[in-house]
């Protein structure tokens, strides 16, 4: 019944291997300033980090934004429409966070927009809840939920594909995985095939939702590694307070 | 309960940056009419189908040029590094931060053609500043959240930050620049290197 091992997991022992291995060195403790931007940067792997970074973008110029382009061609109601079906797919790791969370009325919503748009949104095809009801998506996840328990980020993680994170939020990541009902979904080439093209449309959708933002930072960024990482951190902060909802909201890891 | 803590100590080094004796306070109707008019104004020149691409560049430019407290959002980003470096390298930051700002945001909003903006529900205000927010929406594009910061600067309303989605643009440029800036041995000329450079691109 058990599924392989993911490839985030083995991301993840790669970064854990990286921390131990590449670690910057913090600032001396006469230059006061310069240890509290260390610290609040929390970035102690950082060489790793970068070399992961540069690693990432590699791979990105070379397939994930060309594909990107290419997806674009599609109409955007049908881009719409992947990211609609996939939110609907997301609901049970959402609604699980929501309610860890003590949020009864977002769960309410999640669970409210699950049916709707299962139904008369014909599986999550049309975001029904949003256009007829004017209840829009949220997301959560349980990297999340674990800030909301006083759970610190942990060093900053910087991974090819997945792009930047932090140790609370890549163990999330990995609780999420295992509470999506595909991964208990038994076994066989077709479960298989049905999580492939699930987990490669996430990542396109994911990627298209960043899309100009990546080319704004690659164009524009003195440091593009520097502004990811606080970007990354900042956009975070408002996910866990739940200032991040104005409709149609990326998966944010 | 860390993040918090950040933002805190963000807020409070900005205080601590910006503050001057004679810094009045902002109201937050007078801030989002700034807003309104400022937007507008922004929003008819990229919509402006009589315009070369190059010319609504232009255009957009000199209404940033107006709106925003370039030299408050400049120091602000240099951070700690504004006071180790010396005033000729404060002068030439300044010019190069301005024509980069400019060039980007400019660059960025130019792009957004048939773009429509809505003053949002909330309106807050902190000690010397207010938050105005608003939703930016494009055809074939998601409507994302845009915040404007505003304070007074000489008297007017000027704009001291951008934060789209949660994310403040001046912190991430201050962690950016300080990143070019360490990795350059500390020295703030290492920043205007690659200032210059970008800028001759």
């Amino acid at each position: 019944m058990q599924r392989p091992l993911p490839a985030i997991y083995l991301c993840a022992i790669a970064a854990l291997v990286g921390l131990l291995a590449g670690c910057a060195t913090p600032p001396p403790a006469s230059d006061p300033e310069a240890l509290a931007e260390y610290r609040a940067t929390n970035d102690p792997a950082e060489p790793f980090n970068r070399a992961m970074f540069d690693v990432h973008q590699a791979i990105d110029g070379a397939i994930l934004r060309p594909l990107n382009g290419a997806y674009r061609w599609l109409p955007a109601p049908v881009r719409h429409s992947v990211s609609s079906v996939l939110n609907n797919l997301r609901t049970p790791v959402v609604l699980l966070n929501d309610m860890l969370q003590g949020e009864p009325v977002r769960a309410g919503d999640t669970l409210g927009r699950f049916v709707i748009n299962t139904t008369l949104g014909l599986g999550g095809i049309f975001d029904v809840a949003e256009s007829r009801f004017g209840v829009p998506v949220h997301y959560e996840d349980f990297g999340q939920t674990l800030a909301t328990f006083g759970v610190a980020e942990g060093p900053f993680l910087f991974l090819p594909i997945l792009g930047p994170s932090n140790l609370r939020d890549l163990a999330g990541l990995g609780v999420d995985t295992a509470a999506q009902p595909l991964t208990w979904f038994g076994q066989g080439l077709a479960v298989d095939l049905l999580a492939g093209v699930r987990g490669g449309a996430s990542m396109l959708d994911t990627r298209d939702y960043y899309f100009d933002f990546i080319d704004d930072i690659n164009r524009t960024s003195l440091d593009p590694y520097a502004a990811m990482r606080n970007a990354r951190r900042q956009a975070r902060a408002a996910a866990i307070a739940n200032r991040d909802a104005v409709g149609h909201q990326p998966p944010s890891r | 309960m860390l993040l918090l803590n950040r933002r805190d100590f963000a807020v409070l080094s900005l205080g601590l940056l910006c503050t001057s004796p004679s810094q009045a306070q902002m109201d937050t109707a007078r801030a989002a009419g700034f807003i309104q008019a400022a937007g507008d104004e922004l929003v008819a020149a990229i919509n402006n189908p009589g315009l070369s691409p190059a010319a609504r560049q232009e255009r957009v430019a000199s209404i940033l040029r107006r709106s925003v407290d370039i030299e408050t959002v400049g120091r602000f980003v240099l951070g700690r590094f504004w006071r180790i470096a010396t005033p000729a390298e404060q002068q030439d930051y300044l010019r190069l931060f301005e024509a980069s700002l400019i060039r980007n945001l400019a660059g960025r909003f130019g792009e957004y053609q048939g773009v429509r903006f809505a003053l949002g529900r909330t309106q807050s205000r902190t000690e010397d500043d207010a938050l105005v927010s608003t939703v930016v929406t494009r055809p074939n594009s998601n409507p994302f959240n845009l915040d404007w910061r505003v304070a007074e600067s000489g008297g007017q309303p000027k704009i001291v930050d951008l934060i789209a989605e949660g994310t403040s643009l001046r912190l991430t440029q201050r962690s950016e620049y300080a990143s070019v800036i360490q990795r350059g041995g500390g020295q703030v000329a290492a920043l205007l290197t690659a200032m210059r450079a970008q800028a001759a691109r």
